[in-house]
């Protein structure tokens, strides 16, 4: 059924609340009109429209312009519920819970690393697992994966595996509070014990690239970043445990649907009133799940810490500074045109102006620092925050270039081994063990990256600060 | 009989097969191919041993078992790292399943993050059965 849109302003598309009976709020789409071609050709607006009917929605159901089909909310989506009425949806969270991008940057440049390029990819390939090795023990103990769900990256202090720097530059400090380990199921927790430290498969990746352009000289100062220099750029979540916590709580929320009285067009947007007993035990799980991830994020900057070590040495490592870790999949209350909403991020990216004290100290002037992957091979964007996004998306931008073509699609494209020397002929050093997985991530699968940045962009949603150009990638 | 349906973001499963029980197993071949990633040589040949798992499941619909089979199969590729190729005492029937599962031990490299309920389907039709379901990959 086509969907009706209206153009808002340049970069604005609305539908209207009227365009269905069971929406409660307009569903708007910031786009150019190329992108809107693409976006309206898989499910994505229709699925837009479900989420605008959930219960206690406020203002508009929001798509970034990486927006694309997912399961129940599209992929790119922010939702501000109102409590104590209003819902939380797991599925609106997603299966990633705080999937999210950490940048770290080197105190060297990639012509001062030269040829030992290859040789800190590969010791990148090594030291950050895919997977959990099966066979080597149960990973955390119940004690210390408690001390995980609980503190985030602050429980690895004492190990040495975080420092204070590097939690004071991680969205929350690297801690939703609420977390409750007993709303964490077994099955969940069995999952996840093995798994800290590793990177996952899909669209995961840890990759090293060099400061090609700086757009904001006082936004890029204020983030340590400068021309020529060396970042990695780590995207990975909460892995197993945060898979089952959502899956645990949509079958949960699923079933008391009719308890609540609430009807949906989709059930994978099976939620709860936020002042609901169902609604506290999925954030307390959430929130658990939430600082699960930034604690994998952080085991995977040490070990990232010990490749620069084993290639550039001691000091090199210990200078190899955390610029920001922020999540794309999570769900907050937060405070927003004078009341507090809950804050659906499915696939987007939080992203404070200056002022807010959200945003680390020594950002504060400038802005939070956001981070934009592009497809493999292509360039990543360092952005920040700026005041319009408060305004018009709950301080909020888009999570990456967003697909275009399905894996099934870019795989009939191209192969994994030809598109692996297509990478290394462009300078791109390639550390990947499944080829379909390289197939399936494509560049050409994803929208133009520069294309979705110019739009938050032009929106005022954020703004430029550095492009980041891959020089060699891992991917699970 | 199982066919992937294109989707941009996940996968998404269509089973049409001759009987409720066979929409089951049809569901695990399907796991299996996705686990086994037939198109990489690199994954090819690393069988190890012989796995067997005895599963009892229950859900309040014929889907939402589906789902719960499915999502077995993910958590014990994730956990045990079986990848199924084999089926036997398979019994369903109001909202229970019992089966135990054959296969072998494996690093399957394409897991499966969840089963989601979104398109989630699965009911008799025109004297087949039919079931749907999007994988989160």
């Amino acid at each position: 059924m086509p969907v009706e849109l209206t153009r808002v302003d340049e970069v604005l598309w609305e539908i209207p609340a009227a365009a269905r009976a069971d929406m409660r709020v307009p569903a708007r789409i910031f786009a150019d009109s190329e992108l809107l071609d693409a976006i309206a050709e898989d499910d994505s607006l229709e699925q837009l429209q479900n989420v605008a009917t959930l219960p206690g929605i406020v203002d508009a159901a929001l798509a970034m312009p990486d927006i694309h089909q997912g399961y129940g909310f599209p992929v790119g989506t922010v939702a501000a519920t109102e409590p104590p009425h209003g819902v939380i949806s797991p599925g609106g969270v997603g299966y990633d819970i705080n999937c999210g991008v950490r940048l770290l940057a080197l105190p060297l440049t990639l012509a001062e690393l030269g040829g030992r390029k290859e040789r800190l990819v590969h010791e990148l390939s090594r030291a950050i697992p895919a997977a959990a090795p099966r066979g080597a023990g149960g990973g955390l103990s119940p004690g210390e994966l408690d001390a995980v769900l609980v503190d985030g990256p602050r429980s690895l202090l004492d190990e040495g595996l975080a420092t204070h720097a590097d939690v004071e530059h991680t969205e929350s400090r690297g801690r939703l509070d609420g977390a409750d380990p007993a709303r964490v199921s077994q099955r969940a927790r069995q999952r996840g014990a093995p798994q800290l430290g590793t990177m996952g498969s899909g669209n995961h990746f840890v990759e090293v690239q060099s400061v090609a352009r700086v757009f904001d000289a006082a936004a890029a100062s204020a983030f340590g970043l400068a021309e020529g220099q060396l970042t990695v750029l780590i995207h990975s979540g909460s892995r197993g445990l945060g898979h089952q916590v959502c899956t645990d709580y949509v079958r949960r929320m699923d079933a008391a649907l009719a308890g609540h009285g609430i009807e949906l067009p989709d059930r994978q947007l099976s939620c709860a009133p936020i002042s609901s007993d169902d609604a506290r035990a999925y954030r307390a799980a959430m929130a658990a799940a939430a600082n699960f991830a930034w604690a994998n994020r952080q085991v995977i900057a040490h070990r990232v810490r010990q490749a620069v070590r084993a290639v550039a040495g001691g000091a090199a490592a210990d200078a190899t500074r955390q610029v920001y870790d922020v999540a794309h999949n999570v769900a907050k209350i937060e405070r927003h045109g004078g009341r507090e909403v809950c804050v659906h991020r499915k696939g987007a990216t939080r992203a404070f102006a200056a002022g807010s004290e959200e945003v680390p100290a020594a950002y504060r002037d400038v802005g939070q620092p956001v981070f934009i992957p592009g497809s493999m091979g292509t360039s990543s964007f360092v952005l920040v925050g700026r005041p319009p996004a408060m305004e018009r998306s709950f301080g909020t931008v888009c999570h990456g270039a967003g697909r275009a073509l399905s894996r099934t699609a870019a795989r009939k494209r191209i192969g994994g081994a030809e598109l692996r020397r297509q990478l290394e002929g462009a300078g791109i050093t390639v550390r990947c063990p499944s080829n379909r997985g390289l197939a399936e991530e494509a560049p050409f699968a994803y929208k133009a990256v520069e294309k979705v940045v110019a739009v938050v962009e032009r929106a005022g949603l954020a703004a430029r600060v550095a492009e980041l150009r891959p020089a060699g990638v891992v991917k699970g | 009989m199982y066919r992937w349906i294109e989707h941009t973001g996940e996968v998404e499963l269509e089973i049409d097969s001759d009987s409720e029980e066979s929409v089951f197993a049809d569901a695990l071949d399907a796991v299996s191919e996705l686990l086994r990633d037939a198109d990489d040589e690199d994954f090819a040949g690393a069988a190890g041993p012989r796995l067997e798992r005895t599963i009892s499941l229950t859900a309040e619909d014929r889907a939402r078992l589906l789902a719960a089979w499915l999502g077995e199969l993910a958590f014990l590729a994730e956990t045990e790292g079986l990848v199924p190729d084999g089926l036997s005492d398979l019994r369903v029937g109001n909202g229970v399943l019992d089966a135990t599962v054959h296969g072998y031990e494996s690093d399957p490299p394409h897991l499966i993050k969840a089963v989601t309920y979104h398109r989630l389907w699965f009911a008799p039709q025109r004297g087949r059965w039919r079931a749907h379901a999007v994988l989160d990959v």
